[in-house]
This record gives C-alpha cells, structure tokens and sequence, in this order.
C-alpha cells in the first residue's frame, strides 16, 4: 500500500482530467439503444404538442445534467414543442429557468406562446398527484408572477390529459415518484438522470412504466450526435474515458499489489 | 386521549384517502385536490421548522464555541440569501442569482467532484479479488467501465453486449427484488400505522 500514496493517486486523476478536457480531440461514441429509443420519441412527438419539463436536481449535479438538459431542450424547441417548465427541487428552479430561457431564445421562442416556466412546488409527491387533477390550482402563477389563466399557452392546458409526456431531468430517486404517482394518470414518463441513477430506472424502463431514458454525459453525448450538434456531453466523453481507464489501471495495480503481499506473506 | 385522537385522525385521512383513489366522483376529486393542497402547506411548515431547528442548533454550537468559523459561515449564508431575495428579488441579475450561480453551484459541484477523487482511490485501496464473490464483482465492474471507454480496442462490440447483458439480467433481477422487498415492507408499514399497531411516529413510549 505504501508503495503508492493517496496523494498520489489524487494528483494522477487531477492532471489526467486537467490535461484531457483541455485537449479538444472528439470522441467517436457508440450510439446505444436506450438514446436512440429517447432520440425517436422525441422525434415523434407532434409539433405543438405540449411537453412538461422537470428539473428535478441540484446543483452539484449540474455538469452532467447541464449537457443533457440542454441537448434535449434544443431538439425540444426544434421540433416546435411547447414547453412548461417545473422542478420538483428548490435548487433546480433556477437552474431550470435559466436553461429553458436561453435555449427558447437561441430559437426564437416566445415566453407564454411556445415555453413557460412555472416554477417550484414543495413536496413532489403531492405536486405530481395535483398536476393530475388541475395544474392550474397546482401552480395559480407561473415563476414570473403571471397569472395561469393569463398565459396564452396554458389557457387550453387543464392536467396531463392535455400533455403529450413529462421529461424528468434528475440527479436522484425524483423520477421515481413520476412514475409511480405521475403514471397513476396514464401520463408517459421519460427520464435524464446521472449515469449512477440508471440502473435504478431500468426495471421502470424494461416494464414500460418509463417511455425511455438517457443517463449521464455519454448519454449527452449519443444524444448530441443524433442531434448533430457537438455540446457538454462530447467535450467531457475523452476526460471521462481517462478517468475510467485510470482507474481500471488503479484496481488492477492494487490487486497486483495484494497478491504479491499475500505472496510473500505465505513465504515467510 | 392525546394518543387517541391522533390516531383516529391518521386512520381516517388514510381509509378516506384509499378509498378515494377508487372513485372519479366530483366530490372525491375535490376532496383528493384539497388535501394535496394541505400536504404542500404543511411541508411549507416543516421547512420552516428546519431552519429554525438549524439555527437553534447552530447558536448553541457557537455558544459553545465547537467549529466556531464554519458555523457562523453557514448562518451567514442562511440569513443572507432569503434577505437578499426579499430585497432584489430572484430575477437573473439579481445578487440572489449571482450568489447562486457563482457561489453555491461551484460550491455544491465541488462537493460532488470530490467522489471521484474518492473512487479512485477506493478503487486502489479496496477493490481486490479476496474471494470469489469479490472477483466476480471485480470482473463485472471491470468489464463495465471498459465498455463505456470508447475505446478502439479489440472485441469493444462484444465487451458491450456483454456489459448489455450483465445491466439486463444479474444487475435488473438484484435491482427488482430490491423494488419489490421495498414496495412489500412499505405496505406493511403503512398498513401498521394507519391501523395503530405501530404507533412510533406519535413519540414518546407505546
């Protein structure tokens, strides 16, 4: 163990990372099914149909939801979906506004015509189940004060009858409780979440509870090049290969190490 | 009586709850949308309860003089912020907005940044093969990162379905009855409450 100090180790994924996301060499990445199953859906979804966007995350999550929250707005509001905006979370209300609001007018998009952002509502199990029965007593005003009824893009919007699927962008168990409880309503529901998170959601997925799923920033990435936009996900996929093959290199060099000390240990 | 009536009133918001989940009547409808609207203002309550909690705790910890520096950091940006809220407002140029996005998410991020550090070096220091059921999961793990390196090394098609294969079945089956352990003893746990047998939440002794 002594022959390979922690600081060591810290500094060697420090430099590696430093150097890799520094270089601007592309990644060729393999488009996987479950992206390409996202990608279709998104692609399928009639133009000015109604889309419920949810930022179900914190901040520290935000380097890699950030790539995936904004290759899917952009393919979103390319596709001239309408969008309403939510969060389930205090701390990605603001996160989300500020997405949606820079992506909508990267497009053109008008604020209470094409998108909306309404804001956050404490306790997501009962913010879920109330959007089911009136999104309008769920959230009176949008994040901007406006009144529901005074938004032209909300006026023919009453609960998820009315929206065509609900995007959770999440960096935990959030997009669970969509399920669950949003699933009640017969609402389809498809998820972003943190490459940790996916295999949580595959058993929702594999069952069709979940519509389809991308997770973490190869998953932005795969999406982007559907896309055909190079974005967050393809600039971080050569630091995150590094960081990977370094730490293959780490478990195999500790197991070499183990088994010599194992070896000498039943020598002497 | 104390505990009585609690306990009537959590079996007969639980018993009305199920039973409305059943109906599509205007007036179960109603009932369901105004409880839910109780539910989010007494979690408004609860917040506020915490940060009153986080203070108390904090002051006695000051007092005490325990991490003094961090403490008074972490009340500072307790009070700050919801005053500068009130003050400037939360709009994108507000100084709610720039404190958010220059401190607290580079801050939050960092945090999190940190686990990688940790990995690394758990992966040097405790991932080794000292049983069969260890090198099982060595293997698995190994051949997972190495699937998801986009690297142009031989077999990489095959090395994906097979990482494919170990996310679809032994990962899906452990990740299902998981679930399905969870969904059965959250079941039990609701139906001993909402019946009194488990009476904990009240406080205090049974």
């Amino acid at each position: 163990m002594h022959l390979l100090p922690r600081h060591f180790v810290f500094i060697g994924l420090f430099l590696l990372i430093g150097i890799t996301m520094a270089l601007d060499i592309d990644v060729d990445v393999k488009v996987s099914p479950y992206t390409k199953q996202m990608h279709a859906y998104i692609d399928s979804i009639p133009e000015g149909s109604t889309v419920i966007m949810s930022f179900d995350h914190e901040a520290s999550s935000l380097p890699e939801i950030r790539p995936i929250a904004l290759a899917m707005l952009r393919h979103a509001f390319s596709k001239n979906i309408k969008l309403i905006g939510v969060s389930l979370y205090p701390e990605g209300t603001l996160i989300g506004y500020r997405l949606m609001n820079n992506i909508g007018k990267e497009y053109n998009k008008t604020y209470g015509d094409d998108f909306v952002y309404l804001g956050f509502r404490p306790q997501y199990i009962a913010a879920i189940l109330s959007m089911g029965e009136s999104i309008e007593k769920t959230f009176p005003q949008d994040y901007l004060g406006y009144q529901y009824n005074a938004i032209p893009m909300l006026t023919s919007i009453t609960n998820y009858d009315d929206i065509n699927c609900v995007i959770s962008i999440a960096d935990g168990s959030l997009t669970t409780h969509w399920i669950e409880y949003g699933g009640q309503f017969d609402i389809k529901i498809l998820g972003a979440v943190t490459a940790a998170m996916v295999t949580t959601y595959d058993p929702y997925l594999s069952s069709n509870q979940m519509t389809a799923m991308i997770g973490g920033l190869r998953g932005a990435a795969e999406y982007e090049k559907l896309f055909g936009m190079k974005g967050g996900g393809a600039r971080g996929m050569l630091a995150q290969s590094a960081a990977h093959l370094y730490v293959i290199f780490l478990i195999v060099l500790g197991n070499i190490f183990y088994f010599r000390s194992r070896k000498k240990g039943a020598k002497n | 009586m104390n505990r009585q009536i609690p306990l009537v009133v959590c079996f007969s918001f639980g018993l009305m709850m199920f039973l409305q989940y059943f109906s599509t009547h205007t007036v179960a409808r109603s009932l369901n949308l105004a409880i839910l609207d109780y539910w989010q203002i007494i979690f408004a309550f609860t917040l506020i309860l915490g940060v009153v909690s986080y203070i108390k705790v904090n002051m006695t910890k000051i007092s005490r003089g325990i991490d003094r520096p961090y403490l008074i950091v972490g009340l500072i940006g307790m009070i700050s912020m919801p005053i500068m809220a009130l003050i400037w407002g939360i709009k994108a140029d507000s100084p709610f907005m720039w404190m958010f996005e220059n401190v607290q998410a580079p801050m939050a991020s960092t945090v999190f940044a940190l686990l990688a550090f940790f990995v690394a070096s758990a992966s040097f220091r405790g991932f080794r093969a000292r049983s069969t059921q260890a090198s099982i999961l060595l293997g698995a793990a190994l051949i997972i990162l190495l699937s998801r390196s986009n690297l142009p090394i031989p077999y990489a098609e095959n090395l994906s379905e097979f990482a494919d294969w170990i996310r679809n079945y032994p990962s899906m089956t452990a990740r299902r009855a998981i679930l399905i352990g969870i969904g059965l003893g959250s079941l039990t746990t609701s139906l001993r409450v909402l019946l009194g047998i488990e009476r904990t939440w009240l406080g205090g002794e049974n």
